[in-house]
């Protein structure tokens, strides 16, 4: 018994630490991007972006869903079929922690479903979206 | 014709074919139909299966070699084999419906036991060779492609060739069982035979039983050969071995798995990858941008171990790419050919969902081998049925 209560100790503080280590890290990648805006950043914004329908893109792609699926705790899927991770940082911890991963799949993602790169605003709000997800 | 050199003990019914050249006859129609169908009617996934029946039958023969010198009276060489004057003599008197009746085979007859045996020895010799410069595979692995494309005209030339001679074979027997009137192919079965009045003469050696040891010998001779050529490994042995997955460039294994597998660099030709690596804001469809030192750096890598570099079969073929689309693997002439039958929808569902996921099919291709004996289609994943 007492083995087990030190273990779940140990579990909890080392989930924790790992928890704060990639939280730090996404909060200062938002915070660029609050700066960046110049306006305070909204989950809601964030959402309607992330779900909603978009035009200009490539032919077949008009919305983050369309690969990333509206269940944001559950695996996407590529156009080839290959598995995505789950993009709800409350399912995946390790999400939007790496600048140049940010980075380069905003990038791609926006011009492939918008035809054009995104604002620094509506990364910030997709991004303060998912965080709470 | 007399009957003066048929000794009294000469039996009536002579067991003509022993055990071993039954099995031997036998063993060789079931192997070469076996071969037949799958190398023209099946397609090359059958490939392993081929290679093992061919293997048999070569071994087959080799025995009926051994057999032809060390053997039962009838089935000796010096038996049957007849000079050309001797030949061409026995074709006259069959022409003029004088020819007489034969226990063992007749000069024709032993024609075509010889021209069996050589056409199939140059089918297994020639197989072989095909088998490593092709695909990579078997004793003769070391062997260019080119030299195995080359030798598979041989391969299929030998192949009709066979089959006329089958056809005039069985011609010949049906041909001789009514003239005289018997069934040949159950003597081939039962090895009897009854003597006649008016045969041609026979040197009545008694000797027409299998030697059981000679005979086991042989076959364990058979068993080992199989078992060297069909236990050689498929993807060792090989020279100019397509680039290892483990051994990728760094960039080229994280980046370009980020969709989808990671394509082998050997799977098209080193102008194709400049191509597609200058056009990746673009790719096929999706913005798959990197900044340009990773590219410039993945495709420095990528000119070194591209088809170019590569002796595989499908490095060899895919290098003719399409002039309209040089960066489809799936628009080359060869993928074109080779997956026609294969329906749209069948691409386009799970668990495929479309013509570039090679990996679907090909359990093999993420190392470029794409061995056709690896192909697998799947089904389209069913809906749970109520029990």
């Amino acid at each position: 018994m007492k083995l087990l209560y030190i273990s779940l100790t140990i579990a909890a503080i080392a989930s924790s630490t790992l928890t704060s280590a990639y939280a730090g890290p996404r909060n200062s990648i938002i915070a660029g991007f609050a700066s960046e805006a110049g306006k305070p950043l909204s989950a809601k914004r964030g959402k309607d972006f992330f779900m909603g329908k978009h035009s200009g893109g490539k032919p077949g792609i008009n919305s983050c869903t369309s690969c990333h699926t509206t269940n944001l705790r559950g695996m996407g899927k590529t156009r080839v079929g290959k598995p995505i991770d789950p993009m709800a940082v409350s399912a995946n911890s390790a999400r939007f922690t790496d600048p140049a991963k940010v980075a380069k799949w905003f990038r791609r993602n926006c011009k492939t479903v918008l035809g054009r790169e995104c604002t620094a605003l509506e990364k910030g709000d997709i991004l303060t979206y998912l965080a709470t997800q | 014709m007399t009957h003066q050199d048929q000794n009294k003990t000469t039996p009536q019914t002579i067991r003509v074919w022993d055990m071993f050249v039954r099995l031997f006859h036998w063993g060789l129609v079931a192997t070469i139909t076996v071969a037949l169908t799958t190398g023209f009617l099946m397609g090359s996934m059958w490939i392993n299966s081929h290679v093992l029946v061919g293997s048999i039958a070569a071994a087959l023969i080799i025995a009926r070699i051994i057999w032809g010198f060390t053997g039962t009276q009838f089935a000796r060489f010096s038996d049957f084999i007849k000079t050309p004057p001797h030949v061409w003599a026995y074709f006259r008197e069959v022409k003029n419906q004088t020819a007489a009746r034969h226990i063992g085979h007749n000069p024709l007859g032993g024609m075509m036991v010889v021209a069996l045996v050589l056409v199939i020895l140059g089918l297994a010799a020639t197989g072989l060779v095909v088998f490593g410069g092709v695909l990579k595979s078997g004793p003769f692995a070391g062997l260019s492609y080119a030299t195995g494309d080359l030798v598979k005209e041989l391969h299929e030339l030998g192949a009709i060739a066979l089959i006329l001679l089958i056809i005039a074979h069985v011609g010949g027997v049906v041909f001789e069982s009514m003239r005289e009137n018997e069934n040949l192919t159950r003597s081939m079965i039962n090895g009897h035979k009854d003597r006649r009045k008016g045969d041609a003469p026979l040197h009545y050696t008694g000797q027409t039983r299998s030697k059981p040891f000679l005979a086991l010998a042989v076959f364990g001779m058979i068993a080992a050969l199989i078992g060297g050529f069909v236990s050689q490994d498929t993807s060792t042995r090989i020279q100019n071995p397509p680039v290892l997955v483990d051994s990728y460039f760094q960039a080229y294994a994280t980046e370009c798995s980020d969709c989808h597998k990671a394509y082998h660099p050997s799977l098209l030709p080193a102008q194709s990858w400049t191509l597609l690596m200058s056009g990746l804001a673009d790719h096929f469809g999706e913005d798959a941008s990197l900044d340009a030192a990773t590219v410039a750096s993945i495709n420095a890598w990528l000119q070194t171990v591209s088809a170019d570099q590569t002796d595989t079969k499908p490095a060899n073929v895919f290098r003719q790419v399409a002039t309209d689309n040089p960066v489809s693997i799936s628009k080359t002439p060869f993928w074109r050919k080779t997956h026609y039958e294969i329906a749209e929808t069948t691409f386009e569902n799970p668990p495929i969902y479309n013509q570039s996921n090679c990996f679907a099919c090909h359990s093999d291709a993420e190392t470029g081998w794409l061995y056709p004996a690896n192909i697998k289609i799947p089904t389209a994943p069913q809906k749970e049925s109520l029990n």
